[in-house]
């Protein structure tokens, strides 16, 4: 895109497999549209562990039917608007497994941004978060 | 093919080369009766179990007052705080101890939003944990 042309306000959109070497990937993408939303390196940071929690859960944290079908994947939509919008989505039954030693995860969603929906629905969870930018 | 780090755009993977794959790397030294081990890097869902082994190694071989320096984390999420906590509660079962230096407010918060601050000792420096716990 050439110097000084406008800024696209359309989303990205990405899908992983899941493994876990790949939530690296995707909280580094998650970075760099924040910081197309936002000159705010707090905000940055936030989205980035944000995304990263909830993509790790999503890869690992969450029990049910995982299948070899090529569409078992956790997939992350962004958009800039009037605020940041993110949401990640995968197959499930939407039950969250860790082990006893492990903090759980959507608490520590909870406490990133004040703007968190997880919903199950149809075989699939789905983790809607936003901020102001 | 463009190569992202910290959100930045910075090169190709060739230019990055092995910089790029490294997430998480742990530097153990024994000092003062005490086992330091520095962590630099990612610790997250794919790297944590590296620092669940060492810590299990440790505690295996008889070290159980252990210093965690995070001083050199980028990232840490609830995976990586539950190997810290599961390491805390292997040493407490050895009367052992574990503490945490960390003054980096982006990893501060996170102990403070799952209450974990209350639980583990975190200090400021590698001395500050030394003289805390006595050693000598």
């Amino acid at each position: 895109m050439p110097v000084g042309t406008p800024r696209t306000q359309a989303g990205i959109s990405i899908a992983i497999a899941r493994d876990p070497s790949l939530v690296r990937t995707v909280r580094l993408v998650a970075a760099a549209v924040a910081r197309r939303a936002s000159p705010s390196e707090d905000l940055v940071e936030e989205v980035r562990l944000a995304v990263g929690e909830a993509c790790a859960v999503m890869v690992s944290g969450l029990s049910g039917v995982v299948t070899e079908a090529p569409d078992d994947k956790v997939k992350l939509q962004m958009d800039i608007g009037e605020r940041l919008y993110v949401s990640l989505s995968c197959a499930s039954d939407g039950a969250v497994s860790y082990s006893t030693d492990a903090i759980d995860p959507w608490a520590l969603l909870r406490g990133l941004t004040d703007d968190l929906v997880v919903t199950n629905r149809d075989g699939q969870t789905a983790v809607a978060m936003s901020w102001a930018v | 093919m463009l190569f992202v780090r910290s959100g930045t755009l910075c090169g190709t993977e060739e230019e990055l080369g092995e910089e790029a794959m490294v997430d998480l790397s742990l530097d153990t030294r024994h000092e003062n009766g005490h086992t330091i081990i520095e962590v630099s890097g990612e610790i997250d869902v794919y790297t944590a179990p590296k620092l669940r082994d060492r810590i299990s190694e440790l505690v295996a071989d008889g070290n159980y007052h252990l210093i965690i320096d995070l001083e050199r984390v980028d990232f840490l999420d609830s995976t990586g705080l539950g190997v810290l906590v599961g390491g805390l509660k292997k040493l407490r079962a050895h009367d052992g101890s574990m503490q945490l230096i960390c003054t980096q407010d982006r990893l501060l918060k996170i102990f403070r939003i799952t209450q974990l601050a209350k639980v583990f000792a975190i200090h400021e420096s590698q001395a500050d944990a030394l003289a805390a716990n006595g050693a000598n």
